[in-house]
């Protein structure tokens, strides 16, 4: 059964891959560019969150952790004039750190606790960049001309980050090789150690998985993306403020995240494309927005409990269950 | 003779705001212990009772005391409503629950906007004017507030000393199985205890209504001092939540006098996180 899973996997991952690989050839809109690389940011995002979530973490300070990337990276290249490829890797580090710490301090917590201290970290690092080290941070307006990534090359070769397409390929590499390592993290022994947790802790701790040590890896790794991410969303948008990491796009993370559902690595891209295109398409609809985001919300939990995803795998199994009992009826 | 002035005149004022985020607290609290869930969208029902207030006093032109009993009773039967289609059947499952809530708070926010329009509407005070005494101002409709808070908070405890519901409530709270067995309708009472809890809150909004403004985004502040307060006061607990709530409002006053306005907030969320950490049953028990 892992073989088929494992083959499915990875057929979508490249079939993903040459999909937004060759997006800029099909289009020459830069609009839709900028939408994609909008749903490749997010899906880092989302991705590293249910990573988290998968192991009953509902960590709502994940975007603060998104936040601390693209505020460290900002302030060292507009204050010492450090090189994107320089910060990139300090900014995504000091998220992984914030988040190895924020396990350290809260992993003892369960159910409602954990999410309500994560709750309170998150208005915490909003009110910090928004109210403290204006010189630095912005205080309430923000950061404002924050540099476009460095060129990248060698002698004469150069590619410029400064258009779209080249920013929307550099998130396009970030988000392949984000991927790459999620899938293979699946098939790891950290991957079925959390495998283990998930299903029963206590039965995963007495046949000896150290299930903090894995929840603390995971953690950090979730915090690192989400920091890239950061670090992305502050070069090429030039411009951040607290307010970007707040509740509300907080929560149309998780929404992203519990409609694909929390079970399968796909979960989070099937439910951050499918949104993002039909909200595309509903542009006009803009102020209803948080309406859909809301009933969808309520909808997945109370009908849907395991995602789209899931409920296609929980209709398939019965399907397939039927099938068998009609084969052994025959 | 100047400073501790000061001070009284802050705590009075603290105090007017501080006992309505209790009510807010106080049904969260109460929905927490029967339920286990964090209703994130608390503040919302808060914001509801604000615009039944508004539409009933200023567009209706009802008597404003009539207004606050309807507000208890249409934002109360909302939250029985929400508990009965939405909470009860993810009771078992705190986490889709907790999403759930988060989900409630976006749907109920947008009704709000779509519905009520973004600008801000004002609620003119049924008692104006200010008294003064002892050096002290305070204007009427905030002492107004003070005291219908407190009678509300008066009536919370009667309910659930001396009511047959309330003692069926408490029962629920302690052990949710021995009372089925003992012949109490368990589901009714969730529902119940969630109707009083969002009606409390629903009060409490159309009680500031006159004080601040009436918008579709006023629950978000009232929310988080309830949490702060809930965790204070350790969460279930009643008279917690009203320990927790003297705290915070004490810090609150007084906190502005010394350190800036994001401090004060800082520390209150700092609160949530050492109390979580270090004693997650709250101040109030030992």
């Amino acid at each position: 059964v892992s073989w088929t899973n494992d083959a499915r996997s990875i057929t979508a991952f490249v079939l993903l891959a040459v999909v937004a690989a060759t997006l800029p050839f099909a289009t020459r809109d830069l609009y839709i560019i900028g939408v994609a690389t909008t749903i490749l940011q997010n899906l880092l995002l989302a991705m590293s969150l249910r990573l988290v979530m998968n192991l009953g973490l509902l960590n709502l300070a994940h975007i603060s952790l998104m936040g601390i990337g693209a505020y460290v990276s900002a302030a060292l290249a507009m204050q010492l004039g450090m090189s994107f490829w320089l910060t990139l890797p300090i900014a995504a580090s000091v998220a992984a750190l914030m988040a190895l710490a924020l396990g350290g301090l809260t992993l003892q917590l369960h159910g409602p606790y954990f999410f309500l201290i994560t709750f309170a970290l998150l208005s915490i690092t909003q009110l910090f960049f928004h109210s403290y080290f204006e010189n630095i941070f912005g205080g309430a307006t923000g950061l404002i001309g924050v540099p476009r990534p460095n060129p990248i090359g060698f002698g004469t070769f150069k590619i410029q980050m400064v258009d779209k397409v080249s920013l929307y390929y550099l998130i396009f590499a970030f988000w392949i090789v984000a991927t790459a390592v999620l899938i293979r993290l699946e098939y790891s022994r950290l991957g079925m150690q959390c495998a283990a947790i998930k299903q029963s802790e206590t039965v995963a701790r007495a046949i000896g998985i150290h299930s903090i040590r894995c929840k603390l890896l995971i953690l950090t790794l979730s915090g690192f993306i989400a920091g890239v991410a950061g670090v992305f969303f502050a070069h090429s948008r030039g411009v951040i403020n607290a307010t970007d990491f707040g509740v509300d796009p907080m929560l149309r993370l998780l929404v992203f995240v519990v409609v694909g559902g929390v079970g399968n690595i796909w979960g989070p891209v099937v439910g951050t494309i499918g949104l993002s295109v039909i909200f595309e398409f509903l542009r006009d609809l803009h102020f209803l927005e948080t309406l859909v985001y809301g009933a969808v919300l309520i909808a997945v939990m109370r009908l849907f409990p395991a995602g789209v995803i899931g409920t296609f795998q929980w209709a398939s199994a019965i399907g397939n269950r039927w099938q068998a009992a009609k084969h052994d009826a025959a | 003779m100047l400073v501790p002035t000061l001070i009284l005149q802050a705590l009075l004022n603290g105090a007017s705001v501080a006992i309505v985020y209790i009510l807010v607290a106080l049904g969260l609290s109460l929905i927490f212990s029967i339920m286990g869930i964090i209703n994130f969208a608390h503040g919302e029902f808060y914001m509801f009772g604000g615009f039944t207030a508004y539409y009933m006093s200023e567009v209706a032109g009802v008597n404003y005391l009539f207004t606050l009993v309807a507000a208890f009773i249409a934002v109360g039967a909302l939250g029985f409503l929400v508990e009965r289609l939405l909470f009860g059947p993810l009771r078992t499952q705190p986490l889709s629950g907790f999403i759930a809530s988060l989900g409630l708070l976006l749907l109920m926010q947008a009704i709000a906007t779509a519905l009520f329009g973004v600008v801000d509407k004002a609620v003119h005070s049924p008692f104006p004017g200010v008294s003064r005494g002892y050096g002290l101002v305070i204007s009427n409709e905030r002492l107004f507030v003070m005291f219908a808070s407190a009678a509300l908070i008066a009536l919370l405890y009667s309910f659930l000393r001396w009511g047959k519901q309330g003692l069926a409530l408490r029962a629920v709270a302690q052990e949710r199985d021995s009372a089925s067995l003992l012949g109490i309708n368990v589901d009714l009472v969730s529902g119940l205890a969630f109707g009083v809890g969002c009606g409390l809150a629903g009060a409490a909004g159309a009680l500031l209504a006159p004080v601040f403004y009436v918008s579709p985004t006023m629950g978000e502040q009232p929310i988080v001092k309830a949490f702060i307060i809930i965790i204070i006061g350790g969460m279930g607990s009643l008279p917690g939540a009203v320990a927790g709530g003297i705290l915070l409002g004490l810090l609150e006053s007084i906190g502005p006098i010394f350190f800036s306005v994001a401090t004060v907030e800082m520390l209150g969320f700092t609160a949530i996180v050492v109390l979580l950490l270090f004693k997650p049953t709250g101040l109030a028990k030992s």
